[in-house]
């Protein structure tokens, strides 16, 4: 039986592709229900990180909670939840969909369809949630409504006869979709004098509340004051405050009660002990059912980040421990490299997730520095049984130790327009990826499906898959399981001597072309000095490529005229400060940028 | 009897009748005769301001650099050399350069020079190559080079030199040779070798992708083969972009590259005097009126700069080590009480294993390879930065 409090709730989320305007349409939701006017409207109040407004996408989830009077005069509480739009953050996404009861599904009426909305509608379809299909951009000219309603139908296999068509850009029929809220998306269940339940669906550090964590309540109530304990880690909290997210902050509340969103604070220091999709409960009288689908985050992809002026160590460990505060899913271990000196392996949860950590420290810190190659983690099995994991280039083993080597692979979901197949196909192909199947949307659009290493994807797949759709296909993929491989460790070695920083893990077929490509960048980059500089790109003793920097024979500045020697002198102190910033690889000099710009395979098709 | 201290003096003619297309010097085209005859008043005002502080001093050397010197009138060039002899004590042999463009001077122009007291005489021939010459805007030709060459001669000159250049559009190491065995069959007393540099504001910058310049390496074999060309003509290379025969040094330039005194006349002339650098201001108008209408208060000064210990011994080794001879260690501990070996040389040892620099004797030199790499290491063994100063 649902309470007359429960029955003035809305709890729900936005899904959508990116860039179809899942966030426009929280904004002009926001303003229609007056929880913002338009004088205090910041373009997309609910993605407050500056990367976020730039990117356009959600990094972090959010909560807003929006007071709002439905035509038939009743007063409602909608509790809208942003989720991350990206793959790197999937469990995110689905624990946050697992807190709502509803989710508006946003399709662009240009584009119909894509990847990641059909991705986002089956985590929504998984967490049992009532899918309200929005098509948004009518105002454009080449919008399509009827054959955008009629994907939905087909390909979703979801009603949308009737659904709400709006211009979030402009404002037209808003109104419709608060209705649909209101009428379709069913009011929380749940039983306020059960046992306490209430599911982390996310938590950020303030340094004066410590921990806030955002729960959506199951069952029970839950009042400042009272002892709850976090049922995965087992730690228990006195909890200082309970309230809702307001458009503008945190309100402070008597009661969180089954089937409200709200915030918990009980001075916990450290973010890992809030994990999100773990359960809240009393100390006493715990509920006997934590809530389902609890996952521990491991991260996926692993990068060296080092301070590219090795002085600003102890400023890059710092910045880390700061954004750790606010990131459970980043983590870091100290590293030397002989190149690069001391630094970082960080571990990220996806591309995406160590591009923004990478941003982060830049703009936020004030950090230059210099990453390594991505890296995911393989697992070897040693000649004699011993099966280790391997995050680092520099710690795997040579060809004779390993009996196999296992890379991860991943399902990865394209939806492309036909015309794009072909290039699409031998993407794939020459990704190492295995053709599952392809299915026709309609006559225009087609689904690939493949089995793809997920070591192929991390480097630049996702721009090749761009460049070669003009930016019509969309991508979505998932973790399946490890494969055999057959990978080798490719080191660089410049003047005889090994870089250790630009080693890495390849497959056997693609060292060759790797080498070759990798060892003319070099070339590029290393500025000719006082001697010729061979690089050499090696499988164990094996040299599989070769190029040579010629030796510097003219550096000079012929003219020193009529007593003018200032500009000389500026000339030869500039180059001194260049020389300065130089990592010495070995007897070598290269600059950070170079250093930058020889891992930088985004150009590579 | 106390040796008097000696002087370099430089006076700077803005004019040119045209400006080349690479040059980046200070210079313009005249409007009248007037504009000529402010500006030679202005310098001789800044002649008379300065006398004084030069009363212990001889001036051994004169250079009218530009532009183009040669632009003046007799008349005006006249008022010059009376106020350079009023206002200073000029040695009895000292040595007195025009730099003159061929093409603007006449037989009788050069004998009035040389009557003016002007010994040396300082020619852009550039290039033998008419078309060379006309991509670099240059206003004479090969053949009117060669005339005003002797033309000079016969007004008596014994001591000219000829700049040429290398590095130009289009050119080849076989073009280059061909200037470099017209220059020596001419056989002037001292050859200027320099190489062309694109410089920013400047025609040739705009268009310097369309300018089929020759690269890096091009440029080093046409060095190394002008160095062996002209040693075997028997011109000593002994600066890095200067050649001489018998001894025939340009004196006034060895200050330069002395770090010994010397004080520049004329819109943007630089000087060396005191301890302390400075330039005067790069616009003739401002000049002028800044030393004609004392009440408009027009600092014609800039870039005044006290001349530090540390700085000036970077700035002795980087000017030194130009010359083939480099830097004499005794000379080095006579000038600054300091060791060469410890501030500089030991620096300076990781060249020599790999033929850049030389050490013979007593001093350092860099060999013809590491004068052509010499930007790289002197910013390597150079710090102009003021030493850290130890805690009290």
């Amino acid at each position: 039986m649902q309470s007359e409090k429960q029955k003035h709730i809305r709890n729900f989320s936005i899904i959508a592709h990116i860039d179809h305007g899942k966030s426009t349409l929280a904004d002009r939701i926001l303003e229609y229900t007056d929880t913002l006017t338009q004088r205090e409207m910041e373009n997309r109040v609910l993605d407050n990180m500056d990367l976020e407004k730039e990117r356009g996408i959600t990094i972090k989830s959010r909560a807003v909670k929006l007071d709002y009077t439905a035509k038939n005069g009743e007063q409602y509480e909608l509790n809208l939840i942003d989720t991350p739009g990206h793959v790197d953050f999937n469990y995110e996404v689905s624990r946050s969909l697992n807190a709502c009861d509803g989710a508006l599904l946003v399709v662009d009426a240009t584009q119909g369809i894509e990847a990641q909305t059909l991705a986002n509608a089956y985590l929504a379809a998984d967490s049992d949630l009532e899918i309200v299909p929005v098509i948004n951009k009518i105002d454009l000219p080449s919008a399509d409504i009827e054959r955008v309603r009629g994907e939905i139908e087909d390909i979703i296999g979801i009603p949308a006869e009737g659904c709400p068509a709006v211009s979030a850009k402009t404002g037209l029929n808003i109104g419709d979709v608060l209705d649909k809220i209101i009428s379709d998306i069913p009011a929380p269940e749940g039983d306020e004098n059960a046992p306490l339940k209430c599911l982390i669906f996310d938590s950020y550090y303030d340094s004066y509340l410590g921990v806030v964590v955002y729960v959506r309540v199951m069952d029970g109530k839950l009042h400042a004051g009272e002892k709850i304990k976090l049922m995965n880690t087992g730690a228990e909290f006195d909890v200082v405050e309970v309230g809702t997210m307001e458009p503008f902050g945190l309100a402070k509340c008597d009661e969180l009660s089954a089937g409200m969103v709200g915030y918990i604070t009980a001075s916990i220091k450290f973010i890992g002990d809030t994990k999100v999709g773990d359960t809240v409960t009393h100390a006493e009288n715990p509920t006997a059912e934590p809530c389902e689908g609890f996952k521990n985050v491991l991260p996926m992809v692993f990068s060296g980040i080092y301070p590219a002026d090795g002085a600003r160590y102890g400023d890059l460990r710092d910045a880390l421990e700061k954004l750790q505060l606010n990131d459970a899913a980043l983590v870091f271990e100290p590293e030397t490299s002989i190149a690069l000196g001391f630094g970082f392996r960080c571990g990220f949860l996806g591309l995406l997730h160590m591009e923004i950590i990478e941003e982060r420290l830049e703009r936020e810190f004030n950090l230059d520095l210099i990453t390594t190659a991505p890296s995911v983690i393989y697992e070897i099995t040693k000649r004699g049984g011993e099966k280790i994991r391997i995050d680092n280039p520099s710690n795997f083993p040579t060809v004779d130790e390993i009996e196999t080597a296992y890379e991860p692979m991943v399902k990865a979901n394209i939806i492309t327009p036909t015309e794009f197949v072909g290039g699409l196909m031998e993407l794939c192909q020459d990704r190492r990826g295995v053709f599952i199947d392809m299915k026709y949307i309609d006559t225009e659009r087609v689904e690939l499906h493949y089995d793809l290493p997920l070591n192929e994807i991390i480097y630049d797949f996702f721009d090749a898959l761009k460049s070669r759709s003009r930016g019509y296909a969309s991508l979505d993929y998932e973790l399946s399981e490890y494969a055999p491989s057959k990978l080798v460790k490719l080191d660089f070695m410049l003047n005889g001597e090994i870089v250790d920083a630009l080693s890495f893990i390849v497959h056997e077929e693609k060292a060759y072309a790797r080498a070759r490509r990798i060892a003319e960048k070099l070339k590029e980059n290393i500025p000719r000095q006082l001697f010729e500089i061979p690089i050499q790109a090696a499988i164990g003793s094996r040299i599989i490529a070769r190029e040579t920097v010629k030796a510097l024979r003219k550096d000079v500045l012929a003219k020193c005229y009529g007593g003018d020697i200032t500009r000389k002198k500026k000339l030869l102190e500039k180059q001194k400060e260049g020389k300065k910033k130089m990592r010495q690889l070995g007897s070598v000099q290269v600059s950070p940028e170079a250093f930058m710009a020889v891992l930088r395979l985004d150009d590579e098709n | 009897m106390k040796e008097k201290k000696t002087l370099g003096l430089y006076l700077h003619i803005p004019f040119c009748a045209k400006k080349c297309d690479y040059c980046d010097f200070y210079s313009f085209t005249p409007s009248d005769r007037k504009a000529v005859e402010s500006y030679v008043s202005a310098m001789m005002l800044q002649m008379e301001d300065i006398s004084d502080a030069c009363r212990s001093h001889v001036v051994d050397t004169v250079y009218f650099g530009g532009g183009t010197p040669s632009m003046l009138p007799i008349s005006q060039f006249s008022r010059l050399m009376d106020s350079v002899r009023r206002n200073f004590r000029i040695a009895k042999d000292a040595e007195i350069t025009s730099e003159a463009n061929p093409g603007t001077v006449d037989l009788k122009y050069l004998k009035a020079l040389r009557k003016l007291g002007i010994n040396r005489l300082s020619l852009g021939m550039q290039s033998l190559d008419d078309g060379e010459l006309k991509t670099l805007g240059r206003i004479h030709s090969a053949e009117q080079f060669t005339a005003t060459y002797e033309a000079a001669r016969r007004a008596g000159f014994d001591n000219i030199s000829v700049d040429i250049m290398y590095g130009l559009p289009g050119q080849t190491l076989s073009s280059f040779v061909d200037t470099l065995r017209g220059v020596t069959m001419i056989d002037p007393d001292h050859i200027s070798l320099y190489c062309l540099k694109i410089e920013e504001n400047t025609p040739f910058f705009a268009m310097r992708d369309t300018l089929s310049l020759p690269d890096d390496d091009a440029e080093y074999d046409m060095y190394m083969k002008a160095v062996d060309f002209l040693s075997s003509r028997g011109y000593e290379r002994y600066e890095m972009s200067n050649f001489a025969r018998d001894g025939k040094y340009s004196r006034h330039n060895m200050k330069y590259w002395n770090c010994d005194e010397y004080i520049g006349i004329g819109a943007s002339a630089h000087s060396y005097f005191g301890g302390e650098r400075y330039s005067v201001i790069r616009n003739a108008e401002s000049y002028i009126n800044g030393l004609e209408i004392l009440q408009l208060q027009i600092p014609i000064i800039e870039g005044s700069r006290i001349i530090e210990k540390n700085e000036s011994m970077n700035e002795y080794v980087m000017l030194r080590m130009r010359l083939d001879a480099g830097v004499d260690m005794n000379e080095f501990k006579a000038r600054y009480g300091v060791d060469f070996y410890s501030k500089f040389g030991h620096l300076l040892e990781e060249y020599v294993e790999g033929g850049f620099v030389k050490r013979i004797g007593d001093s350092y030199a860099f060999t013809s390879r590491g004068m052509f790499v010499s930007n790289y290491i002197l910013s390597a063994v150079l710090d102009f930065s003021p030493e850290e100063m130890s805690a009290p």
